[in-house]
């Protein structure tokens, strides 16, 4: 078990940007998901979960955001409000910060639109430059680190719906490795129209019509006692991460349950102090997998179940990044409990099943 | 035929238009000859970027050697008056 902890947290959903709407919707029970303009969004779903009058200009500021994409604004938003956590810290020694983000392939509707433009144009190079940096899936993590200042590692993870989970096991390791003092992890999604065609065509059919969600979410992972020093609270402790592969329509429900139990194991948590479970959930078998491994994994225990595609649709990326941030949510202020613990859990449809165990106290 | 590398009010206008986005500033901030780099933070990217917004937007080549000609909105226009120029007179 890592002595790192959780000690803030930055989230923008279909709820709003920050932590408060986040909190006060799924303490509302309120459903994030609208009719989607269809003159604005031409795109195969009739709902969406967007974040309500998000643009970069608005939230990132008017100078050098004219070519910024939806999917680094959020990043850059996101990244931006919990960086006022650290920011002595990040002033004083900011190669000792490091930023892992999660994302889908970066923004598919900036790489379409460029691609478009240079096989549609008059000239092959008629392209804007200046969006070209849009392109590459590292650009939302490059640009949240050089827009805050943030100089440690700069890593980009991408791995489906199990994303954030990723992201979170990978700064485990770069902590472990030594390589920063601290890590600002999470995960970031835009909505698109090429995001949308993408996973209209992708999905199965039981699970075409869940709608689109976005948004980002980010965490401060530094060791127990700098967060006591800094005076930030410890909101929960990082147990463990655990991944495994399956194959066939019946194999994550088996992996899944194996990946629990180990990392309960490593947390060293007993079954029956898990107070929420935050699975990526959804429409479909794989979810119907998800929560029955979850319930092999824990007999006789009754958490509390968050379920988050339900109110704010299908995040990719994101999901299991703001799974977290629901959990944190939900738990409050003061983080998990002596004695509690949480579970996020996610069923990538290529074939991964992945969790990871949180401990209060 | 004869060739006329003069544009008219609404290309200049178009082309500060483009210019202004680029640079990130508001058209009464731009003069004919107020300078992109000195006097409105232009980089060498916001150059560039100048350089094949109107390539695009006029469906032209414009060779990167007159970029020390377009330094102001008159430089501007006056290049791109001779790259159309230059367009139609191929196309003769």
């Amino acid at each position: 078990m890592s002595s790192l902890v959780l000690s803030a947290w930055s989230a923008i959903s279909p709820y709003g940007v920050g932590n408060a709407p986040l909190r006060n919707g799924l303490a509302e029970g309120r459903d994030a998901v609208a009719a989607l303009d269809r003159d604005l969004h031409e795109v195969p779903f009739q709902q969406a979960a967007l974040v309500p009058d998000f643009t970069a200009a608005r939230y990132v500021g008017k100078k050098g955001t004219r070519t910024m994409d939806r999917v680094t604004a959020l990043a850059v938003t996101a990244v931006g409000n919990l960086v006022e956590s650290v920011a002595e810290e990040l002033a004083a020694r900011p190669e000792q910060t490091a930023l892992v983000l999660g994302t889908g392939s970066g923004s598919v509707q900036s790489i379409m639109d460029f691609t478009k433009d240079s096989l549609s144009g008059e000239r092959p190079y008629h392209v804007e430059p200046a969006r070209f940096p849009n392109t590459v899936m590292n650009r939302a993590a490059g640009q949240s680190a050089i827009w805050h200042r943030i100089k440690g590692p700069n890593t980009t993870v991408a791995g489906g719906s199990l994303t954030g989970l990723l992201a979170l096991s990978y700064a485990l390791r770069l902590h472990r490795g030594g390589h920063c003092a601290r890590v600002l992890c999470g995960a970031a999604e835009e909505f698109s129209a090429q995001r949308a065609w993408l996973e209209w065509h992708g999905r199965a059919d039981e699970e075409r019509e869940t709608p689109l969600g976005e948004g980002a979410a980010v965490f401060l992972i530094e060791p127990a006692e700098d967060a006591a020093a800094a005076g930030r609270t410890a909101l929960a402790r990082v147990g463990a991460t655990r991944f495994r592969a399956y194959r066939g329509t019946d194999g994550p429900r088996e992996a899944l349950t194996a990946c629990v139990r180990s990392a309960l194991d490593t947390a060293g948590v007993e079954p029956g102090a898990i107070r929420f479970v935050a699975p990526l959930g959804g429409g479909g078998k794989l979810a119907a997998e998800e929560e029955q491994a979850v319930i092999d994994a824990l007999p006789g225990v009754h958490p509390e179940w968050i379920r988050m595609r339900e109110r704010i649709g299908d995040t990719s990326a994101a999901a299991t990044a703001l799974q977290l941030a629901a959990v944190l949510a939900t738990a409050g202020e003061q983080g998990l409990g002596p004695g509690e613990a949480a579970l996020v859990t996610g069923v990538e449809r290529d074939g991964q099943v992945g969790c990871a165990v949180f401990t209060g106290g | 035929m004869t060739t006329t590398n003069e544009l008219n009010a609404e290309d200049r206008a178009r082309i500060k238009g483009i210019i202004c986005d680029i640079l990130e500033i508001e058209p009464d901030e731009m003069t004919d000859t107020s300078r992109f780099k000195e006097d409105h933070e232009a980089d060498s990217m916001g150059a560039i970027e100048i350089l094949s917004q109107l390539e695009r937007a006029f469906g032209t080549d414009i060779d990167q050697a007159e970029l020390s000609r377009m330094v102001d909105l008159d430089g501007v226009v006056t290049v791109v008056g001779e790259a159309v120029a230059a367009k139609l007179a191929r196309a003769n």
